[in-house]
């Protein structure tokens, strides 16, 4: 009974630690087109033209746009993706 | 300058201004410029601000980035070797090259324009210019940038189909 009990306390706190989502943030810079950015968000996360684009005004407008929430290891495929179109993008732990 | 299919595996890029023509004749020596620790920095960012996250990704995930990066210009620079005078327009260029490249070509020409931002300091400011001087070496730094940039307008509206005025 312990054993199981110290098992199940460990677990808990994995599953706390994996529930956090991580954020995925692309920031602004002056060279990339908006069409170009707005393309990359399309091809990158499957967003219809118009939320692409919404967010791409975003990183515009505002100079960051939070573009996806989830698991870390999806939110380190989309920053590798993002950078391979060099996009300037990071990913952090939500503070939620 | 446009871009039109020309059957289902080839796409032809016609009308290319003879400035065009030259920045992509100068792909090969503005690429050879990404490993520059500056360019460095910004073709390769951390990915956090973790810094053992970002320990990890400059010594497995860089590497593949710039794999990335190379085997398109590679591919771009292969497709380049085709360029010629536009029999269809007096001193314009064309070229022909496979559609399944032009996720290469749009990261070659967008590498570029990346490394000449980095090189010349280029901020939004500097983007809004229209007093650029081709005899100053910044200014054509970034004269090329934008004819790369009109470039690659067109072919992102190709490729996302809503495709700019020629």
């Amino acid at each position: 009974m312990p054993q199981t009990g110290t098992v199940v306390i460990e677990e808990t706190r994995t599953n706390a630690a994996l529930a956090t989502p991580w954020n995925v943030i692309v920031y602004n810079d002056p060279i990339n087109l908006m069409s170009y950015v707005t393309m990359v968000l399309q091809r990158v996360f499957g967003y219809p033209r118009a939320k692409a684009k919404r967010m791409m005004l975003e990183v515009h407008n505002q100079g960051r746009s939070l573009v996806w929430s989830g698991e870390r290891e999806q939110a380190e495929h989309y920053v590798h993706q993002l950078h391979g179109h060099q996009l300037l993008a990071k990913m952090e732990k939500s503070e939620a | 300058m446009r871009i039109e299919a020309v059957d289902e595996k080839t796409v032809q890029l016609t009308g290319i201004a003879p400035l065009v023509a030259d920045c992509l004749q100068r792909l090969g020596e503005i690429l050879e410029q990404r490993d520059s620790p500056a360019v460095h920095q910004r073709l390769f960012p951390k990915p956090s601000t973790d810094e053992t996250i970002n320990a990890e990704w400059e010594q497995f995930t860089a590497p593949d980035l710039r794999h990335l990066f190379v085997t398109a210009s590679e591919t771009v620079f292969r497709d380049l070797t085709a360029l010629k005078l536009d029999p269809q327009h007096e001193n314009l260029f064309c070229v022909a090259f496979p559609t399944v490249h032009l996720a290469a070509w749009m990261s070659a020409i967008n590498q570029a324009r990346i490394i000449l931002g980095e090189q010349f300091h280029i901020t939004d400011a500097e983007m809004e210019r229209c007093d650029l001087d081709p005899r100053r070496k910044a200014d054509l730094g970034l004269i090329r940038l934008h004819l790369l940039g009109w470039l690659l307008e067109v072919l992102v509206g190709f490729s996302s189909g809503t495709e700019p005025a020629a």
